[in-house]
């Protein structure tokens, strides 16, 4: 089908399954592998769009699900879409809406038409149909749009599976048929198939075939054993065209980009680092710090000193503690650390890979972040023996 | 360090235009223009601001700081930090005033005795004396602190109290100026009191105060009650030392007030207004041809529904970032969807349009045409009762 975007790899790993791409998108560049946070309802959480231009952020996401409900496909398309809502003019990325039908309402039911929900405006019962979400994505009008899938919990097990990786192809058929807009959005077909590697197969060579311009990785991220997730991302990078980006959605921990990256994937996303923020917790390269905690009060030293963001450059952890939870500045300085943590690492990744040191940077990182062997997850250790890494003692 | 207020000019009224400068070092100086206001903060940021964005509102230069919201904990961690106040908060390049209590939250707590005053903090009520108060400005070192005060809280108080009030403040003062190293203001008490409030004036004018404070809370109703009670107390001043007062944040009170020689307000109304999701756009520069037989509004409400597809700025002209970069129907929307860049975007907007409005009226003080700028006002605007606010706090997601 269609494209709007180029991709161009730069860099491979000589060791692992990575690579350093440059993906142009209709709103710029963006060099992956890429993080990209999560502005839910067109806004990244208490940050203006100029601060995450200084973050150097170059494609964030928006929810189809919530700019439907608010402000609405017919406001949205008559204020012009969404960058323009938002005064973003940089890429955005907007999910199918499906996800949210099934993780937030009770009352979801799928059927082959589609997602049938309940509206939490007035209790009518509405459909959300893959022909729906593209038209409501062609309003939203972002750079990258995906398709309405099936999804189900990864816990799920049984026939339920194999019928949802088969009505994900048939959805994307039609998504395929009604995406209005295919030279300005570029539509990513959503592999499904649980932890099942056949009907994982299957749904890859089915999907491949419809030549979307790039495919995710989806129905992981559900509290699946990690040792089974990361062998259905590493079949998924072996067996989708080399030539596509890959997203594998609802990543957002920094060993699991670091894995993933390994494994080949590009994109990435996650509510986590701006979430946790709101509850006063700081990534930093040696784990998570909770700044509302007592022993921060008078903790004179930044977040993490060695980065360069705003917050880290002008604040003690004891400021933060003052703040956190209590003002919304503090929220707001936590945010952007953890923004700015996330992207600092994507940006360590590709400077690892195009220095083809990317194992050693690896070896580092858990090191600094588990402190050592005893504490390094099995699945990881997994993952990366897999492309043959072996972590420090 | 030195402080001085300079008379730049002065009318046959009370009217006058002036300059605070504050000498820091000999590479730092802060020069702070007046009619003026201090940032108000809260737990020593100005709301909703991080640096950049306060950064971006270019005519602050001065920020008000409270202790109330940093003793909570005993003994409060920011007083074992080594740098100083301005270096904590990240107010380096600004003039910080200390207070003691609340400017925008004055409430009561509990009662004051001869030995403290009980002050709100988020983990219950604390006591304040004059000499633990000196102890914690010797280690924040602000460029101005304000004396403790016994601050009057009770409706209607009797005059027995009102004048151990005055007592209580001035016999505090008197320890205050017997620290030396940091400015001291002075702050003036007598409640509703004429005589109290005159003995308050001319006893602290006695002293060797570098300025003074007025408390505008707790008065009458409309701006010219309040600015009047106040004015029993300012006849008795000096015209050589800076006034700031407290409890008069809108527009009406900032002009009367100015006309009766207060120098220096606060910010807290603006805070109010972006909690309550109100944007500015009161003017004292009035075209002419405004219809002035219909009343004009001074704020406008962004949860107003009829917001959600204006794709105008919040002001049409106005050079904040707000304004530069999105408009009234993404700010409701921001509302609606209990975004916190609503407050965001509204706080960065108000406070530029405030600290806008003051230099239009030093401006105006100093091209004579004040007195004519602000009768425009009132017969456009009205005298405006302070405007309901929808007291909804916003809830974030």
């Amino acid at each position: 089908m269609k494209s709007a975007l180029t991709w161009k790899i730069i860099a491979k790993c000589s060791t692992t399954k990575a690579r350093v791409g440059k993906l142009t998108l209709p709103h710029g560049p963006v060099d992956t592998p890429v993080f990209m946070p999560v502005g839910t309802q067109g806004t990244l959480k208490g940050l203006t769009t100029k601060q995450l231009e200084e973050l150097n952020c170059q494609i964030m996401l928006n929810n189809t699900y919530h700019l439907g409900l608010s402000p609405g496909q017919e406001l949205i398309e008559e204020l012009g879409g969404s960058h323009k809502f938002q005064n973003w003019n940089r890429n955005l990325l907007t999910d199918s809406g499906g996800f949210q039908m099934v993780s937030l309402l009770k009352l979801a039911r799928i059927t082959e038409e589609g997602v049938e929900f309940q509206s939490p405006r007035d209790g009518s019962i509405m459909l959300l149909t893959p022909e729906h979400s593209m038209s409501l994505q062609n309003s939203i009008g972002a750079d990258i749009i995906m398709q309405l899938d099936d999804v189900v919990s990864s816990l799920t097990t049984g026939p339920r599976v194999e019928e949802a990786m088969h009505r994900s192809i048939r959805w994307l058929d039609r998504c395929i048929n009604s995406h209005k807009k295919p030279e300005t959005q570029n539509l990513f077909a959503i592999i499904q198939g649980g932890l099942d590697i056949d009907l994982r197969k299957k749904c890859i060579e089915e999907m491949v075939k419809r030549d979307t311009p790039g495919y995710a990785i989806g129905g992981l991220s559900g509290g699946e054993e990690k040792d089974v997730f990361w062998r259905i991302v590493s079949l998924s990078t072996d067996l989708l065209p080399k030539s596509k980006p890959i997203y594998c959605m609802g990543v957002g921990y920094a060993e699991d980009l670091v894995v993933c990256s390994a494994l080949g994937v590009d994109m990435y996303d996650c509510v986590f680092p701006t979430r946790t923020a709101r509850f006063g917790n700081a990534i930093t390269s040696k784990g998570s710090l909770n700044l509302k905690s007592t022993k921060f009060a008078q903790d004179f030293e930044p977040i993490e000193k060695d980065c360069n963001c705003l917050t880290c450059k002008k604040y003690t952890r004891a400021y933060i503690h003052m703040h956190a939870t209590r003002e919304t500045v503090g929220c707001h300085l936590i945010t952007l650390h953890n923004v700015s943590y996330q992207l600092r690492l994507m940006n360590s990744i590709r400077q690892a890979i195009l220095n083809d040191n990317f194992p050693s940077f690896i070896q580092q990182f858990f090191k600094e972040l588990f402190g050592g062997k005893d504490n390094y997850p099995i699945w990881a250790v997994n993952a990366l023996k897999s492309v043959n890494i072996e972590l420090l003692p | 360090m030195s402080l001085s207020f300079n008379l730049l000019k002065t009318s046959e009224k009370s009217l006058r235009l002036g300059r605070l400068t504050l000498i820091k070092n000999q590479e730092q100086n802060i020069l702070l223009d007046t009619p003026n206001c201090l940032a108000y903060t809260s737990r020593g940021c100005v709301p909703h601001l991080t640096p950049d964005n306060l950064q971006a509102i270019p005519l602050i230069d001065a920020v008000s700081v409270t202790l109330e919201h940093f003793i909570d904990i005993q003994p409060p961690p920011s007083t074992q930090f080594p740098g100083g106040i301005h270096k904590f908060l990240n107010f380096e390049g600004y003039l910080v005033f200390f207070d003691v209590r609340d400017s925008g939250k004055l409430k009561s707590v509990s009662y004051n005795t001869d030995k403290y005053v009980s002050i709100y903090t988020c983990h219950g009520v604390r006591q304040i004396t004059s000499d633990s108060y000196i102890k914690y400005m010797n280690i924040y070192k602000p460029d101005i602190f304000a004396s403790l005060a016994d601050k009057i809280t009770d409706e209607t108080p009797s005059l027995k109290r009102i004048k151990k009030s005055v007592d209580r403040t001035l016999k505090w003062l008197d320890n205050a100026l017997s620290n030396e190293g940091i400015q001291v203001f002075g702050v003036l008490t007598g409640h509703n009191n004429q005589e109290e409030r005159i003995r308050s004036a001319q006893e602290t004018a006695k002293r060797n105060v570098a300025g003074f404070v007025l408390n505008g809370n707790f008065l009458e109703n409309t701006s010219r009650e309040r600015i009047n009670m106040l004015k029993s107390s300012l006849d008795h001043l000096p015209s050589t030392k800076p006034r700031l007062a407290y409890g008069l944040g809108t527009p009406e009170d900032i002009i009367l007030g100015v006309s009766e020689g207060i120098d220096l307000f606060d910010t807290a109304y603006s805070v109010k207004m972006t909690d309550a999701g109100h944007a500015f756009i009161f003017s004292l520069d009035l075209k002419n041809d405004l219809d002035s037989s219909k009343q004009q509004q001074q704020t406008i409400n962004l949860w107003d529904t009829n917001f959600r597809n204006d794709v105008q700025p919040l002001l049409i002209g106005c050079q904040c970032y707000s304004c530069q970069n999105h408009t009234r129907a993404y700010i409701h929307h921001l509302l609606n969807a209990h975004e916190m860049l609503a407050t965001v975007l509204l706080m960065s907007h108000n406070l530029y349009h405030y600290t806008n409005f003051f230099k239009t009226i030093r401006e105006s003080i100093n091209q004579n045409t004040f007195f004519q700028k602000a009768e425009q006002f009132f017969k456009v605007y009205g005298e405006q009762k302070m405007e309901e606010t929808k007291n909804s706090t916003i809830i974030y997601n």
